[in-house]
């Protein structure tokens, strides 16, 4: 039967899993949004192209399937990018539509025509222009397996408006389409790699395992806490990381790099063997790439060969997909105790304890652990960008997979609140609560109404310090403090706006929080909790620019 | 670190598909390397172009070049072809403007390169050369005094000896 580019494009994505699209219609996609109940995929609109892909992204990193987003030709497509990049630096498998021009104006500035693929190029893992509808059905098949296979990324499929009004047979297709793209192949070669790593990783007196993104990106969680209960191997991880493991004992040493912890710095820096995974070494993870790790051998697994030896000089790599890999490194990890390093580690842990040297973030921090005592084990933290993020991350402890989500490569200010629109309605049996500043919350602040109209039930923690704080810091310890452009408004009634966006809100100080963190909880629906937070509530230990990880500037978050 | 530059010549097959050329450039910008020259052409398979280009680069530019290369959904294959194991061929057009003063010199340059006349005016004819790169411009330089008045090379094409 005869069916429009439109209903074989739905057709086609529902094939594939696709239940629901976060977007904006234009006039150049309404082909689309016209037959999308027919399909059965739902469609969630959204009040700005921006939060489209980021709730898409937040899907897709609550979910692991693929976030889809929409959006119309011209400003409706040039909206999404900073959603695409945010994705595109943190591999999430996304896929973005785009309306686009009739074949036959393309190139010719026509109204609402930006060449969309050519601005997302270097910020997609791939894109297609569908010229021709019998390659409809084919294109949409070959983006998803992209957007999901080896490291997965967002791919945009820019759709002209001929395209979608034509009509072809949905199971003809033009000959040709791309091969299957090869998952990373475990071979020979591999094999004899891993194991010379695992003899050094078993050799080793003083072990740590770095974890990335990317455990998450090949669901490799369980294969990670057997690796590191059977050869008693401490961890830290990357901002990416957190949240791919969790283990009750204190393997877990925390986050590392710039805004890491001083425990997690300090045994990284002794460390004698460094075994990544689905790490990319990042300057976020090891401030002065020649100061990281001095002691160490460095080996690292990553599916993704340019993530090898990209920022660092590995000593040995294999090339994998890290849950293949963790596997085969199971059977063959020595059982080992340890006791000299873990007591040692031990000794540092207490000797911080002690010097307070890892505060605990302040009231702020303070706060974000009642929350989490009061919501379910199962809850989603999503973080935005700033203080509230740090104090985020070393504040909740993760205790399920995918259990927090932050926009750690780009650090998109306002990603929050899309992003748990998303993750909320992807992730049906958990709580999402989101941690945002209030700089960040402005920026996508137009999605409360998002959230009133579908009665999304998402928590939101905002952190009002009346100021771009990280920014403040900075400008504190590197700028003489002089708070140049960073000050914010305190004249603002954040609850109000809430309330007159249909959502319940109270507001409480981050002294003394109990009441309104109890309402926040018990809340069915949505609910905002505005927290006053002292402007000079940072985080320490902080890294200066140009310094090691282990060369910390101290202080007490107030 | 200046005198580890040198030429690198990196052999591509690609999917024959519009905007290809475009993903593959935008990996040599990004990575801030210039593109000293670049041929483009289907190869047997119309569905499969070979792209060959040459760059002046340090030593870091084959790694970080083939695995960003590899990462294009459209990239099949990519090889840095070595002198001693590859054949490697470039071609120039020369146009020159031909008067009485020169015409015995320029009859004589023609016999000794062997080079092919494409065009003769009675002013202005046009010669191909096709060698290695150093064959190439010794003919140009011997011509330039005269009377060259424009060029064009197609840069290297290259293929390994061995398949
Ligand atoms: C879109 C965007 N613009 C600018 C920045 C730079 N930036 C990083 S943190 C920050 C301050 C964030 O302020 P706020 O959201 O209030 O969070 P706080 O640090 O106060 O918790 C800024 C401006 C950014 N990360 N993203
Ligand atoms: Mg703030």
């Amino acid at each position: 039967m005869e069916k429009t580019g439109a209903e074989i494009l739905l057709n086609t994505l529902s094939k594939e899993g696709v239940s629901e699209i976060f977007g904006y219609p234009g006039a150049s996609t309404l082909a689309i949004h016209d037959c999308m109940n027919e399909t059965g995929i739902k469609h969630l609109l959204v009040r700005h192209e921006q939060a489209a892909a980021h709730a898409a992204d937040g899907y897709a990193r609550a979910t692991g399937k693929v976030g889809v987003c929409i959006a119309t030709s011209g400003p409706g497509a040039t909206n999404l990018v900073t959603g695409i990049a945010t994705a595109y630096m943190d591999s999430t498998p996304m896929i973005a539509l785009t309306g686009q021009v009739t074949t036959g104006l393309l190139g010719s500035d026509a109204f609402q025509e930006t060449d969309i693929i050519g601005i997302t190029m270097p910020i997609t893992k791939h894109s297609f222009l569908v010229q021709d509808v019998r390659d409809m059905a084919s294109t949409v098949r070959e983006a998803m397996n992209i957007a999901t296979s080896g490291r997965p990324g967002p791919v945009l499929i820019d759709l002209p408006r001929d395209v979608l009004a034509a009509r072809s047979n949905d199971d003809e297709e033009v000959a040709g389409g791309f091969p299957e793209q090869q998952e990373a192949h475990f071979g020979e070669e591999e094999r004899r790699r891993l194991k010379q790593i695992v003899r050094l990783l078993n050799e080793s007196e003083r072990p740590v395992l770095l974890v990335g993104g990317g455990v998450k990106l090949s669901r490799a969680f369980t294969e990670l806490a057997d690796v590191i209960q059977k050869g008693n191997i401490p961890f830290v991880t990357t901002m990416m990381g957190i949240g791919s493991v969790y283990t009750p004992n204190g393997f877990n040493l925390g986050l590392i790099g710039t805004h890491g912890t001083d425990l997690a710095n300090r045994i990284v820096h002794q460390s004698d063997f460094i075994l990544a995974v689905g790490a990319r070494f990042s300057d976020r993870t090891t401030s002065v790439i020649e100061e990281f790790a001095p002691l160490a051998t460095i080996a690292q697994i990553d599916v993704d060969p340019t993530s090898i030896g990209k920022n660092i000089k590995t000593d040995i790599s294999v090339v994998s997909d890290i849950r293949v890999a963790l596997q085969e490194l199971l059977g063959l990890v020595n059982e080992k105790k340890r006791e000299d390093w873990i007591a040692r580690i031990d000794r540092e842990r207490e000797r911080i304890a002690k010097e307070g040297s890892d505060d605990g973030c302040g009231p702020a921090g303070e706060c974000i652990r009642m929350v989490q005592e009061c919501m379910p084990e199962k809850t989603i933290a999503v973080t935005d960008v700033g203080l509230n993020q740090i104090w985020a991350i070393r504040s909740w402890k993760v205790k399920i997979p995918r259990g927090l989500i932050t926009p750690g490569g780009l650090g998109t200010m306002g990603f929050s609140v899309p992003a748990s629109m998303g993750a909320r309605i992807g992730a049906i049996d958990h709580e999402v609560v989101v941690f945002t500043g209030d700089g960040g919350f402005f920026m996508n602040i137009q999605e409360l109404a998002t959230i009133g109209f579908y009665n999304i039930p998402v928590k939101i923690v905002v952190f009002n310090n009346g100021n771009l704080g990280m920014i403040r810091q900075i400008q504190h310890h590197f700028y003489s403090s002089r708070y140049r452009d960073s000050r914010l408004s305190d004249l603002v009634n954040i609850t109000e706006i809430a309330k007159g966006f249909g959502i319940p809100s109270e507001k409480v100080s981050a002294d003394d929080p109990r009441k309104g963190i109890e309402k926040l909880c018990s809340s069915e629906g949505p609910f905002l909790l505005e927290v006053v937070v002292d402007e000079d509530n940072y985080v320490y230990p902080i890294i200066p620019p140009g310094k090691s990880n282990v060369e910390m500037i101290y202080g007490r978050s107030e | 670190m200046k005198n580890e530059v040198k030429e690198h010549v990196i052999s591509m097959l690609v999917n024959n598909r519009p905007g290809v050329l475009a993903r593959v450039a935008g990996v040599f910008g990004r990575l801030g390397y210039n593109i000293e020259s670049l041929c483009v052409a289907e190869t047997i398979s119309p569905k499969v172009s070979r792209i060959t280009s040459v760059s002046k680069a340090d030593p870091a530019f084959t790694e970080k070049v083939k695995k960003q290369l590899n990462r294009l959904v459209d990239v099949i294959s990519v090889a840095e072809l070595e002198d001693g194991t590859s054949a490697k061929r470039e071609m120039m057009l020369i146009g020159i403007t031909i008067d009485e003063k020169n015409r015995p010199e320029l009859s004589r340059a023609i016999a000794m390169f062997g080079c092919t006349v494409i065009s003769m005016q009675e002013s202005y004819c046009i010669l191909q050369v096709a060698g290695n790169k150093g064959d190439v411009e010794t003919v140009l330089n011997f011509l330039k005094p005269l009377g060259v008045k424009d060029i064009a090379r197609t840069g290297a094409v290259a293929l390994e000896s061995e398949s």
